[in-house]
């Protein structure tokens, strides 16, 4: 006979409240064992975990002109953790002394604050490693995984890892796919994390990003990933945010309402310079379009985040890229136009013409400049039209965003000298960065005449300190998880979905006659009559 | 670049000065040199009010706010008074500078006004600087040498402020009854307090902080068991008690502020000239220790920072120490070296310092809750009579 079951009797049910100051004591115990409050009040009040800085592509251009200065300037400012180790993995032959001594030099040529600190650089050069790696062979990256365990063991940098692709774009799922292969890519409990940083271009239209973005997803998750797009780690894109969230002033003019329409300029007096290979396949849409401007619209478009974390912003961001009308035919023919500079003069110094440069073909059609006319579907934006270009060889480098505003409803100074013109306000966001607001003023007298004026700040008056680089930013979100300032897969999705069909609609119709400005004007007349159809005109910059 | 301007002569009466202000800054306004940049707006960040004592030191300062302006654009006021006994009135000059910065594509205007004051006026220096303020910005009263808390001066000059700026290490004496004084007169005030002397510790402190971004040894911070403070001192048991020990102690108000202790025993001096202290942190007692050492270091300097904490049987054993320009940070875990790193620390100069206390900001609150700490870890401190006897000669500064 079985013994008689003793009932066990139920635990005693948590009230909701106990539950939740139970659960709220665990979060405090976590956070205060997440944060460490020494730091509160420092310059950083987190630092990097200790980690390896994988560099693939160390030898190359990015490398030696931005990645390396940057991490010195982050190691010499005490902004990197002392269980910190850098492989740089390329394909050229060399042994770790040959890479430091040319790293060196680079980082020399390069830096932002000279003279080089020789103290601190012998401290980062002693973390330098060199491995040589055929991206395409399985050995080199069976002997990477190997050199990182030895490095967590050597150097104590507890399996944190993050790879820096600064690669050929076309180089980048081979060594996602490898690093996958020999299981870099698992953030195993407490084995430490491992993210990875892509360059832009993120492909070269909407299905190539989706191939790219589906290729990274197959081996690292999508919070691993942070796409780069050194434009949005400048102190002014960043700015821009305090300048529109941190000022309660303009939110309630910022809408429908009240803009008559935007303009957002990225214009470079330079032109294709030693790039013209890379540029023939790019192109102004590609090269700035895509990325540069369309960032810059969100962030003007943008509804407010609920917080600054990544994903919140990001969110925000994708939804105007969503909202923005995708271009038909009909659209690409009349309120996009592209042109191709000519020969001409750029500040004071004659330029040769597109065709003309390096590496270009001297029949090529490849834009090098881009202006549309954009519209957002959504309830804050129906209705005003943004209007952006870009290009090279215009006669100055400048980059601004330009809200125009409507006209008074009654002009009641039409019959005084000199009609006020709309109010403007217009970020600059390179070179001079600042803000300038245009308003009328009546010109003293006894007569009524009335004139526009410039109110203008210069963050130069206020703050005359150089910015620190947007790779240092970069970099170090990226070694500190942070991924507001990185694009999501999603949002570069949106934004090829943007793009691509201009694309392709100019891939059916003929092309403009090439080159149709000259080096150092401001770009086709066919921009102009964009703006003139509209009554409106593109503004002096 | 703009040029640097002046006003046309000595002006003494605040009328005059705001007039003169208003007329260099229309004259910046129209100037065009050819190659140089129109101002064309003039930004200001804040009012900075320099108590400055003697002339000598309102030299030094002006030259050291000079080299901040391309940062913090500012109207400062530097006051200096003159024979005390003489007849009342000011006399004042103005300049305005500009700065470009190293890539030379920004500039900033600044303007200085430097008034000398006379006779009784100069017990009445609120009246003089309240009209000259700019409208709505921060005022910092930058109070150099030997602050004096417990005076009319005082009750007149902090009202004014948002910002004391003061650099405790210079103080006469071993320091502590000034900083008593500051942290009592500036409790329950609306003032942050940027010390010199704590600002120059930053780079103790992120070393010491280093220590626990390495999460396992997070949790040491609640079982900390001691803290001891090595300062430079002319001899080694520091027989006069009179080395300025506002730094030293700075380091352990912050440590126990930021890491929830209180004070269990006050500051007390032994024979040997080190000074002991009692904390408590949780449900333990935290040993506190100061120590003179002889050092190359400047007297009352902080020459090494000890931690040891003891959890689950474990010891932890962090060690700092500085040099000119590093910090050496070594961290023992039972008894194993677990890190060793040289830190590129250099000692900041006046103008970082100005710099750092004119823009903290989540630091002032962490500074507000050391120096209350501070407080009360010198309660009961008993000022050494030649201390008090130095400080009275110079309290006429």
């Amino acid at each position: 006979m079985s013994p008689a079951r003793v009932p066990v009797p139920e635990p005693p049910a948590r009230t909701a409240r106990q539950l939740r100051e139970a659960t709220s004591s665990a979060l405090r115990r976590r956070r205060a064992d997440d944060l460490n409050p020494l730091r509160r009040g420092l310059r950083l009040e987190r630092v990097p975990d200790p980690c390896s800085f994988v560099l693939f592509g160390a030898t190359g251009d990015l490398a030696h002109r931005k990645v390396m200065p940057a991490i010195y300037q982050l190691w010499r400012t005490n902004l990197l953790p002392a269980e910190f180790s850098l492989v740089a993995v390329a394909r050229r032959p060399y042994t770790d002394e040959a890479f430091v001594a040319e790293v060196r030099a680079s980082v020399e040529a390069h830096s932002r604050v000279q003279p080089i600190d020789e103290d601190a650089w012998a401290e980062l050069a002693k973390r330098i490693t060199y491995q040589q790696l055929d991206f395409g062979g399985d050995a080199g990256f069976d002997r990477l995984s190997k050199r990182l365990d030895e490095l967590d063991a050597e150097r104590g940098t507890a399996g944190n890892r993050l790879f820096y692709l600064a690669t050929q774009p076309s180089q980048v799922t081979e060594i996602v796919h490898q690093l996958g292969r020999v299981g870099l890519d698992h953030e195993l409990r407490g084995a430490g994390w491992r993210r990875v940083v892509v360059e832009k271009p993120f492909g070269r239209d909407y299905e190539s990003a989706r191939r790219l973005n589906h290729e990274l997803a197959k081996v690292f998750r999508e919070s691993q990933v942070y796409r780069i797009d050194h434009y949005l780690g400048k102190e002014t894109v960043r700015n821009l945010l305090v300048f529109r969230f941190g000022n309660g002033i303009f939110e309630p003019v910022w809408n429908r309402s009240y803009v008559d329409h935007v303009q957002i300029t990225v214009a470079e007096s330079l032109g294709v310079e030693s790039r013209g290979a890379f540029y023939e396949e790019t192109g102004a849409s590609r090269d700035i379009l895509q990325n540069h401007l369309l960032q810059l619209m969100t962030l003007v478009a943008m509804e407010p985040p609920s917080s600054f974390h990544a994903d919140a912003l990001r969110d925000q961001k994708l939804q105007v890229l969503r909202a923005i009308t995708t271009p038909d035919i009909e659209h690409v023919r009349h309120d996009v136009v592209r042109g191709q500079y000519g020969s001409g003069w750029v500040e004071g110094v004659a330029a040769a013409g597109y065709r003309e440069e390096p590496e270009v073909d001297p029949e090529s059609e490849t834009e090098t400049y881009v202006a549309g006319r954009f519209t957002i579907d959504d309830w804050r934006w129906s209705g005003v039209p943004f209007y952006l270009r870009a290009g090279k060889r215009l006669p100055k480098r400048a980059t601004e965003i330009a809200i125009q505003f409507k006209e008074v409803p009654l002009p009641l100074f039409r019959d005084s000298n000199g009609d006020p013109a709309p109010n403007v306000l217009a970020m600059r966001i390179q070179p001079d960065e600042g803000i300038m607001l245009r308003f009328a003023a009546k010109v003293p007298g006894l007569g009524l005449d009335v004139r526009t004026v410039n109110m203008d700040f210069d963050y130069g008056t206020s703050f005359a300190v150089d910015s620190p680089d947007a790779y240092e930013t970069l970099i170090l979100d990226a070694l500190l998880g942070d991924a507001s300032l990185f694009t999501r897969a999603d949002e570069v999705e949106a934004a090829w979905s943007v793009v691509t069909p201009i694309i392709e609609g100019w891939a059916t119709m003929l092309a403009p006659r090439f080159p149709n400005y000259a080096a150092g004007t401001f770009g086709p007349e066919a921009a102009d009559e964009l703006m003139q159809r509209d009554g409106r005109r593109w503004r002096r910059i | 670049m703009a040029p640097n301007l002046k006003s046309p002569g000595v002006l003494h009466s605040v009328p005059d000065i705001e007039r003169a202000l208003a007329h260099l800054w229309a004259g910046a306004a129209a100037h065009r040199g050819e190659g140089e940049r129109h101002v064309a707006a003039r930004s200001s960040v804040l009012n900075l009010v320099v108590v400055a004592g003697r002339r000598e030191t309102a030299e030094h300062c002006a030259a050291t706010i000079e080299a901040t302006a391309g940062r913090h654009p500012s109207r400062s006021l530097i006051l200096s008074a003159l024979d005390m006994e003489g007849r009342p009135g000011l006399d004042a000059t103005i300049g305005t500078v500009s700065v470009a910065t190293e890539e030379g594509t920004t500039q900033s205007g600044a303007e200085t006004v430097y008034v000398t004051v006379h006779g009784p006026t100069s017990n009445h220096l609120a009246s003089i600087i309240v009209p000259l303020l700019v409208h709505d910005l921060p005022v910092a009263l930058w109070w150099p040498r030997e602050p004096q808390f417990d005076t009319h001066r005082a009750d007149r000059l902090l009202p004014i402020a948002d910002r004391l700026i003061v650099d405790g290490s210079s103080w006469s004496g071993d320091g502590l009854d000034r900083l008593a004084a500051m942290a009592r007169v500036t409790q329950g005030r609306r003032l942050f307090v940027a010390d010199f002397a704590l600002l120059r510790q930053a780079r103790w402190r992120e070393a010491l902080a280093s220590f626990y971004d390495l999460p396992d040894l997070r949790p040491h911070l609640r079982a900390v068991r001691s803290i001891t403070v090595e300062f430079a001192a002319p001899e080694e048991d520091d027989p006069s008690g009179l080395t300025n020990i506002v730094r030293p102690v700075y380091h352990v108000a912050w440590l126990a502020s930021r890491l929830g202790m209180n004070v269990v025993a006050p500051m007390r001096r032994l024979p040997d000239g080190s000074r002991v202290a009692t904390l408590r942190q949780g449900d333990h007692a935290v040993a506190v220790q100061w120590r003179p050492v002889c050092s190359d270091l400047g007297e009352g300097s902080t020459a090494r920072v000890e931690i040891v904490s003891r959890l689950r049987g474990a010891e932890l054993v962090g060690d700092v120490t500085a040099g000119d320009c590093t910090v050496e940070v070594a961290l023992h875990d039972k008894g194993r070296e677990r890190v060793r790193r040289t830190y590129q620390a250099p000692r900041l100069g006046e103008v970082d310092l100005l710099e750092r206390a004119l823009e903290d900001s989540v630091s002032d609150l962490v500074a507000g809750d050391a120096l209350a700490m501070a407080g009360r870890l010198i309660a009961a401190e008993p000022t050494p009579r030649g201390a008090v006897e130095r400080r009275r000669s110079r309290d006429h500064d």
